[in-house]
């Protein structure tokens, strides 16, 4: 079977199958379904054929199709069928082709591109580092050259010529690689990843060079670029810079079909929505519920008899649950995507910093709330380096010692008691307790006496303007560090333990939520508006006694639990809640805790414990204290969701919660 | 028909009166106003409205509108008129503010639809220090009646940021 065969035969098809969806189309086939007629059109050219590069266009087109350019669209998939494909030599160009003409001409599918591209410029980008492990993969060597044969058929499509080249070069030298007359070494995965680094820049800043905006100048390290992998394509293997290029077998014979990969398995098993359309999803179901329960709970119903409208509202409601489940876990990502990043960072501070590393991935495919993955990618980072930096000792140091040279980075996540964890651990020299203590009393965060567990004393490295570092590196020991990370992980409603021994390496434990929706909350009324407070906020609740109210200048300030005296905040006067019940002695009392500090609330009365929906105030509220947002109950209205840092700051009291009273 | 009156604000551009078009026309004590239609989302009735502190007094709270929070804004106090109880006839006017998206405003009773030609439509006088005429898109005679068009954009948007009063 030769490639021109199979050209000629699948362009057979496809255009059989074009006329026909057009004849389809002209009968008045709904947008939809042409639009999914098309798509199947894609689907069923051979991935490995040449046409390949066009299916990804005609997919690209079909997504875009609109009422009003269904002929439009099929005239262009017909071109593209019938056409050349994408140019097999990109054309000699004396200097950098001007791309952002071309996407302006076209922007809608520009934006397209820009998405599409960036997706596989990121799965590149993971999958050859996975590849450098193991050179002899076929599979993954097939799934790094695919999404470049991709991004690079795409960009000629759309005219983006400059791109297209980038593309095409590092197509040709995975091909060598593929072909099996050149070698996999750290020097090509070198230059793939700069490549994609290039390519990145280049695609993301297409439309704001299109709006006008000037972007990075890249011609010098494109340039650059070209020069290196043309090198590498015909110099043959280059020197290695980290070990002998001796383990590159031939990956597969000259002229043997790679194994074909079944794509579909993850690309089309999975689709993309904007997000915004994915929270309007999920406020409408939670308002589903919220009608369902009303609804259940109407008196009229609740009075009722008939045993076939009862069962057809039992009957709603267990749909009612199944949907909210399911839009609960549309949510939820995995967290492999963050977890590939840091494979990049752990390469490049391994070569930078001269210490090889082995990093050892777990639980990748552990999911949780798309916001907490976006909020976790920068303490991660931050946390890697700081490992790599000093937590793992110089290579030279490890031979000293007897520890293997190469160190041992772990990464994991699992589930555990309706939390995540995620787990970072280095087997390097572990916290230096001694070192520490120093730099704290040197810093007055303790004093030179003070009698602190080691425990103590390592918590101190989460302290703000904490820094451990001798010298201030290019990637760590700003001065910004372990507080940066605990606040963002603690914004985030987690915890971050550390586990260390001396010698033997350091272990930080982050627990976190599942989701950043939902709470569980205490229902309070003061007046005639509710409140919730998160679970996780309140120690305990009372209803106070005379003796154990004191007052301050002729005021009750104080409830003494315990022979603890915890300062008083009246919700009611603080928020100026007109009906609000102004005795302490009939009204309940919450003890609510943040950072171990201790503030009792008095509310009217506890409504109940309640699962509730997190939803923003919104922009035209700035930051209002001691309120985090606004939470819909089960009658329909607004409950403020109250946020304990906040209303111990807006009481300016508090009590330390290990200490003595204030 | 061009009245040349003083010009209130440097930006006089958004103040010529070439603002013809369709307009939401509603009640406020005794007066008269117009929303450009464009602008307004939904009608809804008056409904409970829970309190949040530390805004200014004009700033109700906010209501759930089909799983959404929004801020509730009482044009009454805005414009500094007397509180009024809710009547059956007081309606949240839900509008699409720049910056702020869907903001509820309370006001006393909706009235109707008015297309108004642009050469209907006269600027605002400049009333000097009295009056704020900045967020007057310009003042509609209709029959027998004048309509005071607003510009919500700048009724609500100008205090974006600072909704909330700092202590």
């Amino acid at each position: 079977m030769t490639g021109r065969e199979m050209y000629g035969s699948d362009r057979e098809q496809a255009e059989r199958m074009l006329d026909r969806i057009q004849t389809a189309a002209d009968e008045g086939m709904p947008l939809d379904d042409v639009r999914i007629a098309l798509f199947d059109l894609s689907a069923a050219i051979d991935r490995e054929s040449d046409l390949a590069p066009i299916a990804d266009r005609i997919s690209v087109l079909a997504s875009a199709l609109g009422p009003d350019s269904i002929h439009e669209v099929i005239e262009m998939v017909r071109a593209l069928v019938a056409g050349p494909v994408a140019p097999a030599e990109a054309p000699a160009e004396p200097e950098v082709p001007d791309d952002v003409a071309a996407y302006a001409a076209d922007q809608e599918l520009g934006a397209m591109f820009v998405a599409e591209g960036l997706d596989h410029l990121a799965t590149i980008e993971s999958t050859i580092l996975q590849l450098e492990t193991s050179p002899d993969d076929v599979k993954l060597l097939n799934d790094v050259f695919r999404p470049f044969h991709t991004v690079k058929g795409n960009a000629g499509v759309l005219g983006l010529m400059s791109i297209q080249e980038v593309a095409h070069k590092l197509e040709t030298l995975l091909d060598r690689v593929r072909s099996g007359t050149h070698a996999m070494g750290p020097a090509e995965v070198d230059v793939v990843l700069k490549g994609v680094d290039l390519l990145t820049l280049m695609i993301r800043e297409l439309p704001a060079r299109a709006a006008g905006h000037v972007g990075t100048d890249v011609t010098r390290r494109r340039a650059d670029l070209l020069d290196v992998v043309t090198a590498l394509i015909e110099g043959g293997p280059s020197p290695a810079v980290y070990e002998p290029a001796a383990v590159a077998p031939a990956v597969a014979a000259p002229g043997a079909a790679a194994p074909k990969v079944d794509r579909r398995d993850d690309n089309q098993s999975t689709v993309k929505v904007n997000t915004r359309k994915l929270d309007a999803l999920l406020d409408m179901v939670g308002e589903l519920v919220i009608a369902q329960s009303i609804l259940a709970e109407d008196p009229v119903l609740v009075r009722s008899r008939d045993e076939r409208l009862n069962d057809r509202l039992a009957q709603l409601k267990r749909i009612t649950s199944e949907l909210q489940r399911n839009a609960m876990a549309m949510r939820m990502v995995p967290i492999r995507q963050t977890f590939q990043k840091m494979a990049r960072l752990v390469r490049d501070m391994s070569r930078q910093s001269d210490k090889p590393i082995s990093l050892v991935l777990s639980g990748e495919e552990t999911e949780l709330d798309r916001k907490v993955v976006e909020h976790l990618t920068d303490p991660l980072m931050h946390m890697i380096r700081n490992c790599i930096d000093h937590g793992i000792e110089p290579a030279a140091v490890r031979a000293e010692t007897g520890k293997p040279i190469t160190a041992e980075l772990r990464l994991s996540a699992f589930h555990q008691a309706g939390s995540i964890v995620v787990v970072i651990g280095d087997d390097g020299a572990g916290l230096n307790t001694d070192k520490i203590r120093a730099v704290a009393i040197q810093r007055g965060l303790i004093a030179e006496d003070a009698a602190l567990s080691p425990d103590a004393i390592h918590q101190l490295i989460f302290h703000a303007g904490f820094s451990t570092a001798d010298r201030v590196t290019e990637i760590s020991g700003r001065g910004v560090g372990m507080d940066v990370v605990r606040r963002n992980v603690e914004a985030l409603r987690g915890r971050i333990d550390i586990q260390t021994a001396a010698g033997r390496g350091t272990t930080f434990t982050i627990r976190l939520p599942l989701t950043l929706a939902i709470v569980d909350g205490l229902v309070l009324r003061v007046g005639a508006e509710r409140f919730v407070i998160p679970t996780f906020a309140v120690r305990e609740s009372l209803r106070p006694t005379a003796e154990q109210v004191h007052a301050l200048q002729g005021r009750a300030r104080m409830v003494r639990v315990r022979e603890k005296l915890i300062p008083l905040l009246h919700l009611g006067e603080a928020f100026g809640i007109p009906d609000a019940c102004p005795r302490i002695l009939e009204a309940t009392v919450v003890i609510i805790e943040d950072a171990d500090r201790l503030l009792a609330l008095v509310v009217d009365e506890l409504i109940g414990k309640y699962e509730v929906v997190i939803k923003s105030l919104g922009d035209a509220f700035g930051n209002v204290r001691g309120v985090a947002g606004g939470a819909i109950l089960g009658d329909g209205r607004i409950g403020l969701i109250l946020d304990a840092g906040g209303l111990l700051a807006l009481s300016g009291a508090g009590v330390d919660a290990v200490g003595t009273a204030a | 028909m061009e009245t040349r009156v003083g010009i209130a604000g440097a930006d006089a551009a958004r103040h010529q009166p070439d603002a013809g078009g369709k307009y939401l026309t509603f009640a406020l004590g005794g007066e008269e106003y117009g929303l450009p239609v464009l602008k307004v989302r939904e009608i809804i009735k008056a409904m409970d409205i829970t309190h949040v502190p530390q805004v200014p007094g004009h700033v109700r709270g906010v209501i759930n509108l089909r799983g959404r929070v929004i801020p509730v804004i009482d044009l009454r106090l805005k414009f500094g008129f007397m509180a009024q109880e809710n009547t059956d006839h007081t309606c949240i006017i839900v509008v699409d503010v720049v910056h702020l998206g869907m903001i509820g405003v309370v006001v006393d009773s909706v009235s109707e639809v008015l297309n108004i030609s642009g050469s209907d439509i006269d600027q605002a006088p400049d009333f000097g220090d009295h009056v704020t005429t900045d967020y007057i898109l310009g003042l509609a005679k209709v029959k027998s009646s004048v309509k005071i068009l607003l510009d919500l954009d700048r009724v609500l948007g100008a205090e974006a940021p600072v909704m909330v009063e700092s202590f």
